[in-house]
């Protein structure tokens, strides 16, 4: 083989190679939307709107929603009715608990839309970046049901409804056992 | 020295110079510095072309609050950018590390690059030896050709993988967009390309107050009156202060047969620090005079009144609505109000003497109903002499006898 076919037939193959690679990589936000699930929760901590102190860690043995959402989104806006009739579902049995993390917003103002909107759960309003953060939270409303274990079980992308997330449950705890 | 020695000499020298120039010890930064600084090195997750340092989206202020917090707790670089890429991915890395599967991203391209040389170089040189021979000739157009597509299509892959990360995913990342040029576009759009752009917007900042209000008011002047109405709802929701979707919510209303609607959407505009062009606006379109006179005709006289005086509360001079006031009083046909009418019907005719409103209302009022032809006469004639006067109310004089033609 000549030196001038055979630098061909190298440069060729890279280039299939380059081009294999690049067109077949997953994309960016596919890859970021479901990095979490299956993993352990990234943490939970704060101060709430009433002052006491929340850890995700102190739930384990419950079920818990982890609820991103600002009060200037709409989405959220109306998802919120849903989540409330979802926490009052559950208060009696205490199986799930709902955490509320505000993204991007003021504690005056969340604690005003909880104010004027119900919802009795632990919300946290103050220095929450760093928990999106951790949880990869790109928009909201964004939602995680996390496992009596500590694991993700499941995200949801947008405003939540109470059945999707009664289903969402049935379905986990069936996979979990 | 010869000529290739001289070459080679040139040739070192840029290349040192240029390592020096990457190797060189930078100034120490400031905590502000490095994280504007790092905060330019990563993608903001969902915005198209733009990093974590130029968004503002509600994910790039987190993003750059997180980094600031972590640089003044003492984090490295190398700390920061593996927290973000852990949770949003490689690909919000604008300088993704050399290891792993992204290291083909630095080496590929130079080993491509260095063989295509190579090869193109030995095919010059090979065809350049077999000139005169009559070889291939066909071929060599060929052959270039097909580096050159390949050389594209390799280009703009690369570009797709490490430029653009958008949800849109166009294939170069070159387009640096942000929710305010996207806005200005959809001012200047036709109303689907508008309400497209708007969505566009929307995406980025689902809380974008004005991209909803005009969203919303785009849908209503296309038809879709359900969406608009879902949007000028949510706009209000999201900013109750934001005039603009004040004046398409009461227009919406009026239309839909609410002026009760329409009016408290004026009033709370009329306590807001709107910009003139809003209040222009509302009196090009005669749109508080026209809620009170929907009120008015529904028996709501007092809050039709209360609207006209909450807008001559911010304008004391505004001669259509002094007129509209008067008119709304003389039209209960009670003495004492219709001479009170008067009152309201003289402040108009003095704020604005050329205003077809006020002088057409006060001619009927004094023709019609108290018996003043004289005066009435007089509004009449300066009327049918504006250049530009309602038809509607030139039909109304001359039904009454008060026309030109007297």
């Amino acid at each position: 083989m000549s030196p001038l076919r055979a630098t061909t037939l190298v440069a060729g193959l890279l280039v299939a190679v380059l081009i294999g690679v690049l067109a077949t990589r997953q994309s960016g936000p596919d890859q970021m939307r479901a990095h979490l699930v299956g993993q352990v929760a990234p943490p939970v901590v704060g101060t709430t709107i009433d002052a006491e102190v929340w850890d995700l860690d102190g739930q384990r043995g419950r079920w818990v929603v982890v609820n991103f959402f600002s009060t200037t989104c709409v989405p959220c806006i109306r998802e919120h009715p849903e989540l409330v009739a979802f926490a009052e579902d559950h208060v009696a049995a205490d199986d799930v608990r709902v955490v509320s993390v505000a993204f991007d917003d003021s504690a005056s103002a969340v604690e005003a839309f909880f104010r004027r909107n119900g919802g009795t759960w632990p919300v946290l309003a103050v220095d929450t970046g760093r928990i999106a953060v951790d949880w990869g939270v790109v928009a909201v409303p964004e939602s995680y049901l996390v496992t009596p274990s500590g694991h993700v079980a499941a995200k949801v992308i947008g405003g939540v409804e109470q059945d999707d997330l009664e289903d969402l449950l049935d379905r986990a705890r069936t996979s979990v056992g | 020295m010869n000529r290739r020695t001289a070459w080679f000499l040139v040739a070192a020298m840029v290349l040192g110079a240029l390592l020096v120039a990457e190797t060189a010890e930078r100034p120490a930064l400031t905590n502000a510095d490095r994280v504007h600084d790092l905060a330019g090195d990563f993608a903001c997750p969902v915005c198209q072309g733009q990093s974590v340092a130029e968004s503002d989206a509600p994910v790039a202020r987190t993003i750059r609050a997180t980094i600031r917090s972590m640089v003044d707790e003492g984090a490295t670089d190398g700390e920061v950018r593996e927290l973000l890429v852990s949770s949003f991915g490689e690909d919000i890395d604008y300088a993704p590390r050399g290891d792993g599967l992204t290291s083909l991203v630095w080496i590929l391209p130079v080993l491509v690059l260095a063989m295509a040389g190579s090869g193109l170089a030995m095919a010059v040189r090979r065809w350049q030896g077999g000139a005169g021979k009559g070889r291939s000739a066909v071929g060599r157009p060929v052959v270039l050709t097909g580096v050159a597509l390949v050389a594209v299509l390799a280009g703009l892959l690369m570009a797709r993988s490490v430029g653009d990360r958008g949800r849109g995913d166009t294939l170069s990342g070159e387009i640096r967009l942000s929710t305010r040029t996207l806005l200005i576009e959809a001012g200047v759009a036709g109303p689907d390309e508008a309400i497209d752009l708007y969505g566009q917007v929307l995406e980025i900042q689902p809380s974008n107050v004005e991209a909803l209000a005009y969203r919303g008011w785009a849908l209503w002047r296309s038809g879709a009156a359900e969406w608009a109405r879902a949007d000028m709802a949510d706009a209000v929701d999201l900013d109750p202060t934001y005039p603009d979707v004040r004046v398409f919510r009461a227009s919406q209303r009026l239309a839909d047969g609410d002026p009760v609607g329409a009016a408290s959407d004026l009033v709370v505009l009329d306590g807001l620090d709107a910009p003139p062009i809003v209040g222009d606006l509302v009196a090009a379109a005669h749109l508080r005079e026209r809620v009170a006179g929907e009120l008015a005709r529904g028996g709501g006289l007092l809050a039709a009144l209360e609207l006209l005086d909450s807008g001559l509360e911010r304008d004391p001079g505004a001669a259509s609505l002094l007129a509209e006031r008067g008119w709304l009083l003389a039209g209960t046909g009670d003495p004492d109000l219709v001479a009170l009418s008067l009152v309201s019907l003289d402040a108009a005719v003095l704020a604005g003497p050329d205003n077809p409103y006020a002088l057409a209302y006060r001619a009927l009022v004094n023709g019609v109903l108290l018996g003043r032809p004289e005066a009435a006469w007089e509004d009449s004639e300066a009327f049918f002499g504006l250049r530009d006067r309602p038809t509607g109310l030139a039909d109304l004089l001359a039904d009454q006898g008060l026309g030109p033609e007297r």
